[in-house]
């Protein structure tokens, strides 16, 4: 049940940030280029957590899906403090 | 005279989905009030009384939304082309509505999220026509 | 101590994400950020409850749980926003 979720998680988050690239490639505010690459980036953690647990058992990733997410989601407080014209 | 209920919420929908600032509103009303006329982005700014950058703004913005159209000939010439007769008739009833209640339009338009919020929503839309 | 300062930075970081959400959503009225707002607040709690797990780098089935909704409920926001009913 873990890994479904965290596949889930992954393509959930990878939708997001595309559309929200997208949407910053026609429309250029800046909110949504920060907001893409947090969820581009809470992907990859999803991602490093699904490597961690169901890959590679062996091998403790935990600081590093911490780390990506922690960078991830600082982008997007970046994106939502400037956001305002 | 005011318009029945659903045209009335029709033109605030569109003013709350479509228009970033009153001069955008204004600059979107003048366009289709003489369809066919085409603007260059110094007439309007002049028009306006917004500077030449805010005026070439508000006009890339509204052809971006698909509410005017570039002339392809001419750089920087906007002109507002007719989609359908039901956007023709709700931008009637936009600039009746604003004529009328000015006041309330524009404290509308002030109130709203900032345009990269609405963005943000905008991103998720993958179906034309919808909000 | 790194992985606590972490955890802090990523509940802080998302309780704040949640609360701007919030505001979108009362500006807007558009439940999408509502479900933002939602999961990341979710997230948040999600991520300090780990205070109280035994083994954090493997996740209990609460944390599943949790995520899972979250997740789900970004979907159906998206969902609902291209195929609900119009309002």
């Amino acid at each position: 049940m873990g890994p479904a979720v965290y596949i889930l998680g992954i393509v959930i988050t990878l939708s997001c940030g595309i559309l929200l690239m997208r949407g910053y490639m026609r429309a250029k505010r800046p909110l949504l280029l920060w907001s893409s690459l947090c969820f581009f980036g809470l992907a990859l953690s999803n991602l490093l957590v699904f490597i961690d647990l169901v890959m590679l058992p062996g091998v403790d990733l935990y600081l590093w899906r911490l780390g990506v997410a922690a960078i991830a989601m600082m982008l997007l407080m970046y994106g939502l403090i400037w956001e305002g014209e | 005279m005011t318009e029945p209920e659903p045209i009335q919420k029709a033109v605030e929908q569109f003013i709350l989905n479509e228009i970033d600032s009153v001069p955008h509103l204004e600059a979107l009303l003048m366009l289709c009030n003489g369809p066919g006329r085409e603007w260059r982005v110094d007439e309007m700014a002049k028009a306006l009384y917004v500077p030449l950058e805010v005026g070439q703004k508000i006009l890339q913005s509204l052809a971006q939304r698909g509410l005017i159209a570039a002339v392809p000939a001419e750089s920087e010439t906007y002109v507002y082309v007719s989609q359908s007769e039901e956007k023709d008739t709700l931008l009637r009833a936009v600039d009746a509505t604003y004529r009328r209640e000015l006041v309330r339009v524009s404290t509308m338009i002030h109130s709203k999220a900032s345009p990269a919020v609405r963005e943000f929503a905008r991103a998720f839309r993958l179906i034309k026509g919808r909000d | 101590m790194i992985q606590s300062f972490l955890l802090g930075v990523i509940a802080t970081t998302s309780l704040t994400a949640g609360v701007f959400f919030l505001k979108f959503w009362r500006r807007t009225r558009d439940s999408l950020f509502l479900a933002f707002a939602i999961a990341f607040i979710l997230e948040g709690i999600n991520r300090t409850a780990v205070i109280f797990a035994n083994h954090p780098n493997e996740g209990s089935p609460w944390t599943y749980l949790v995520r899972l909704f979250a997740f789900l409920l970004i979907l159906a926001a998206i969902l609902k926003k291209n195929y609900g009913a119009h309002r």
